[in-house]
């Protein structure tokens, strides 16, 4: 049996590659500026989150949501095991 | 004045560490994904790295990292949709329109996907990119003595799993 596995890539890949992973600095700066605004950006982030908060309140039935990716963070960091997860599921479907 | 540091390192090990990330989760897109996370992070490290560590082992430690957290993740994602993940690990394989193998090679990657994450990750370092069991003790934080017992269960699990596709 062959020691390598034959995995290919998309024509050019590595090229492209080089070139994405070379403008990581400048994306990085750009978010730094942005959070030169994060002062500003927080008050009116407290204004927005005491409108949705009233809104929340007039409407209690909502139930709160999570994304799926949510959840896998939640679990990693809970130290759950799989077999854990698998059973939950089991005693629950 | 990092950016030239870090274009040097982007110019050197990309390729490499993409071969790397590959050969841990299989697909291309995947592997894609986590070499842009890795390099983020690279570019986020690179002023408080301090040459404790060669530049390569600093790298595939941050990359390998990134892999075993995607494994986890994509375990969990794995069990929360009741997908066995003998199952999943065929699919990723299968699935890959840039797997070019034989079906020999197919089931080495199977059976690899199908190992334990940390082993998985010791076995295709060791294997596939044959590094120094000391160099990978380097990137994992682990004895030389754990990782040839690690790597010498990975290799008993391939051939049995292979034989038993056979």
């Amino acid at each position: 049996m062959s020691k390598k596995i034959e995995y290919k890539v998309p024509d050019g890949y590595f090229e492209n590659l080089r070139t994405r992973l070379s403008a990581i600095p400048a994306q990085e700066k750009q978010l730094t500026r942005f959070q030169k605004f994060a002062p500003y950006l927080a008050l009116a982030a407290c204004f927005a989150a005491a409108v949705l908060a009233g809104n929340l309140i007039l409407s209690r039935t909502a139930m709160p949501s999570a994304s799926e990716d949510e959840i896998i963070e939640y679990l990693i960091d809970s130290d759950i095991t799989l077999a854990q997860i698998e059973d939950y599921l089991i005693l629950n479907q | 004045m990092y950016e030239q540091q870090f274009r040097e390192l982007v110019e050197k090990y990309s390729e490499q560490l993409y071969w790397h990330v590959r050969s841990i989760v299989g697909s291309h897109e995947d592997a894609d994904d986590i070499l842009q996370e890795v390099f983020v992070k690279v570019w986020k490290a690179l002023p408080g790295f301090r040459g404790d560590a060669s530049v390569q082992t600093w790298l595939w430690r941050i990359a390998t990292n990134e892999a075993l957290s995607f494994l986890r993740k994509q375990r969990v994602r794995a069990a929360l949709r009741f997908a066995s993940l003998d199952a999943e690990a065929e699919r990723v394989i299968d699935d890959d329109p840039w797997f070019d193998g034989d079906e020999a090679q197919r089931k080495l990657a199977v059976a690899v996907a199908k190992l334990p994450d940390k082993q998985r990750a010791v076995f295709c370092m060791r294997y596939f990119e044959e590094l120094p069991y000391e160099e990978i003790s380097g990137i994992t934080g682990t004895s030389v003595g754990a990782l040839k017992a690690s790597y010498h269960q990975a290799a008993e699990k391939i051939k049995a799993s292979v034989e038993l596709a056979d």
